[in-house]
């Protein structure tokens, strides 16, 4: 019994080793993605609402709900209203073709949003919550 | 509601089209020859303004008249109960209406009332009639003769009694004489009749004597020749015959004198309406002669004229049945007097309050009406004529003021009618006063003219008749100047003040066609931004003041410099501050092409107002704009 362990055991550890690799490589990829989000700051929506120009550059985090879309481009994206949460006021985010979402209203995401230039708020990532 | 807005407006906007034709659409003759009659013109031809004025002052003569149906002062009549009153003239008799209505009960009035109760008491049938109980009756006369209210009626009725009471004595004295002659004609009758019995006997002694016939007829010739003792007895009884027939005749005549002079005095106090004076003197007659002696032999002609339609024998109790009715009658007419004013229905309290002064004008019974009961019917009887008047004179709107005060002090006066019959009047001039208008523009100036006489005859203080006079000599004097104040305003881009000189304009632009079709044009707007503001204006009342800026919101996209649209918005603005601050910024963003944040602007405000138009279209434009900008930058 031992032997036939012995003999196994030889050829078993490099599976065994590459599996484990594998987890590690795969919990690494995922703490550094969760790290992207969490290192980001809330998005300011109703301070956002007095002088979007002041936040051109920034990048945030937004936690929304799709109210509409209001327009779509194949190939370049769709621009959608979203309520964000804890404020009173819609605000129209863009979001790029190819983020693999079927994005429809009423829907949650927890956005990963950056301040382009003339105020449009573009979504890099997002993801439902 | 946009659907109900554009029907309105399509209303409004028609009917700015037909005020402004006044000027701007103003026909040649030859375009319009022959001219169509506008529809106001034909319903307001003179005649009918002539039927309408009489309808209202028939109207207004019955309503505003504050005299009882049963008086006719152009017959001068008071009909009562089917005798007829002479009702003297209008103004006497309202003279002495208002004194009565100004007047106030005295004391002296009531103490009168209970003396005359108190003869007519002790001279009623059912009381004691014996000499003394009348003799007091007679004295208490003297009595009520010095009350004013009395005017020495009492007086007439004592000395009227006195001279019959005097004629009867006399009659007395003369029933002596009357006796004594009696018995100095029997003596004498019987003197003749023995002498002529005594002188046959003779004769008869003779002839049986064998006297000659020679001696028979000698007494004969001798008593032809002389006067015999016997005619002078028959002469002396022809002439106590003669005294007292004259005595009969006499007594006779001063016996209906007396019953004449009473007859003729109760007939007096009836047609004056001294219904207690009346009564007490046919009481007294009553008692004075007796009862084959009742019919009237005097003022039956004014008695017929009185009471036109009997064909009755007069009698002193017919006179006297008349005045207790009549008596009767003013006493229940007062307590008809008090029941409708408690009502309320003060307009006929004061018909019959009238008729009852009438009748009872020297009754104490009037007295129960008290001082501001007499007030208030003073009031309403002047307010009644000075009404009158003022429809006499055509003053609408004075009538009116009129009529509203009527109609608060009494319930019953018929004021809606009046009003309406006001308003129609109204009415009927200021369409006659539109169809001149009509007319004037086309040039028909007779038409014009007879429209104009109608609306006057109508309604003379009509203040569209004013301004249709202003307004014809202002065409007059713009019509030369028209060009030159177009193109100043025009150049000024001030379309309302086109639009108020569209009237004088349209006149001197009509065969212009360069400008013409400008003003046209100019006059719609400003017509449609007038639309907008107004019912920007409802809807503000509404509650939607959201709503309502975004009326104004397309009246100033026509014209952003129109006054009275900018003073409506200022007035709005506070209620609507937060919306149109991100509108605003919205369009302020947009103008920069700040797309994205335009967007932003216009999506808070819709959260503001979810139905606004105007962010929903800027939301759409943005949308496009900035999705257009991102797949140019791709490009």
């Amino acid at each position: 019994m031992i032997y036939v362990s012995q003999a196994k055991d030889g050829k078993a550890m490099p599976i065994v080793l590459i599996v484990l690799a594998l987890a590690v490589l795969i919990g690494a990829l995922a703490l550094l993605k969760g790290d992207d989000y969490s290192k980001l700051d809330d998005f300011p929506a109703t301070a956002f609402l007095e002088g979007p120009a002041d936040y051109m550059g920034n990048e945030y985090v937004m936690r929304a709900q799709i109210d509409s879309q209001l327009q779509w481009e194949r190939g370049t994206g769709r621009l959608v209203a979203v309520k964000p949460e804890m404020a009173s006021s819609r605000l129209p985010v863009f979001i790029p073709e190819g983020t693999g979402q079927n994005v429809q209203s009423g829907q949650r995401y927890e956005m990963y949003i950056r301040i382009e230039e003339g105020g449009l708020i573009y979504v890099e990532d997002l993801r439902k919550y | 509601m946009w659907k109900t807005c554009a029907n309105t407006s399509i209303v409004l906007l028609l009917s700015s089209l037909a005020a402004s034709g006044q000027g701007s659409y103003t026909p040649s003759h030859s375009q319009y020859s022959p001219a169509p009659a506008p529809a106001t013109a034909a319903a307001s031809a003179p005649t009918g303004g002539m039927f309408e004025s009489n309808t209202f002052q028939q109207m207004a003569n019955s309503v505003f008249d504050p005299s009882s149906d049963s008086m006719d002062f152009q017959e001068g009549s008071y009909q009562w109960k089917g005798r007829t009153f002479n009702l003297t003239n209008q103004r006497a008799f309202r003279a002495r209406f208002e004194r009565f209505l100004l007047d106030s009960p005295s004391a002296d009035a009531v103490q009168y009332a209970a003396l005359m109760a108190e003869i007519m008491n002790r001279l009623s049938v059912g009381t004691d009639s014996s000499d003394d109980t009348i003799l007091e009756a007679w004295q208490l006369l003297f009595q009520a003769s010095e009350f004013e209210e009395d005017g020495g009626n009492s007086t007439i009725v004592a000395n009227q009694v006195f001279n019959a009471w005097r004629i009867y004595k006399e009659t007395r004295g003369t029933a002596l004489s009357y006796k004594e002659l009696e018995d100095i004609r029997r003596n004498q009758q019987e003197v003749v009749a023995n002498r002529d019995r005594m002188l046959r006997r003779l004769q008869e002694q003779r002839d049986s004597g064998g006297t000659h016939r020679e001696s028979k007829d000698k007494p004969s010739e001798s008593s032809s020749e002389m006067p015999t003792e016997a005619a002078f007895r028959a002469l002396d009884l022809a002439e106590t015959e003669a005294k007292i027939v004259q005595l009969e005749a006499q007594n006779a005549a001063t016996g209906i004198q007396a019953k004449l002079q009473f007859q003729s005095q109760i007939v007096t106090f009836v047609m004056q309406r001294r219904f207690q004076h009346a009564l007490v003197l046919a009481s007294f007659y009553q008692q004075l002669f007796k009862g084959s002696q009742q019919k009237l032999e005097v003022g039956t002609e004014e008695l017929k004229s009185f009471l036109p339609n009997t064909d009755l024998t007069f009698t002193v109790d017919t006179l006297s049945f008349m005045s207790r009715e009549a008596l009767n009658d003013v006493r229940n007419g007062v307590d008809a007097v008090q029941a409708a004013y408690e009502e309320g229905r003060r307009l006929l309290a004061l018909e019959r309050v009238q008729e009852t002064f009438f009748l009872g004008e020297h009754l104490s019974d009037l007295d129960r009406i008290s001082v501001e009961q007499r007030r208030t019917f003073l009031d309403i009887y002047r307010a009644m004529l000075e009404a009158q008047e003022l429809a006499d004179a055509k003053d609408y709107k004075g009538v009116g003021v009129a009529v509203t005060e009527l109609a608060a002090m009494a319930d019953d006066f018929p004021s809606k009618r009046v009003l309406a019959s006001i308003e129609t009047a109204m009415s009927m001039s200021d369409m006659a006063v539109f169809a001149a208008s009509q007319y004037r523009n086309r040039g028909l100036i007779d038409q014009a003219r007879d429209e104009l006489r109608n609306a006057v005859e109508i309604w003379p203080s009509n203040p569209s008749i004013r301004e249709f006079q202003s307004e014809t000599t202002r065409l007059a004097t713009a019509n030369s100047q028209g060009e030159q104040i177009f193109d100043d305003l025009y150049a000024r881009e001030d379309r309302r003040g086109i639009y108020e000189r569209r009237m004088e304009l349209g006149f001197a632009l009509a065969e212009d066609p360069e400008r013409k079709p400008m003003l046209l044009d100019i006059v719609d707007q400003v017509a449609q931004m007038d639309l907008l503001i107004a019912q920007a204006k409802e809807l503000t009342k509404q509650g939607e003041s959201f709503a309502a800026w975004e009326l104004l919101e397309s009246a100033r996209a026509i014209d952003s410099d129109d006054a009275p649209m900018n003073r409506a918005r200022a007035e709005l603005a506070p209620r609507v501050a937060r919306f149109i601050g991100y509108v605003d910024r919205g369009d302020q963003y947009a103008k920069s092409a700040n797309y994205a944040s335009a967007l932003t602007a216009y999506l808070v405000a819709q959260d503001i107002y979810p139905a606004s138009r105007t962010c929903r279209i800027g939301i759409k434009q943005m949308s496009q704009a900035l999705m257009a900008s991102l797949l140019a930058q791709e490009d």
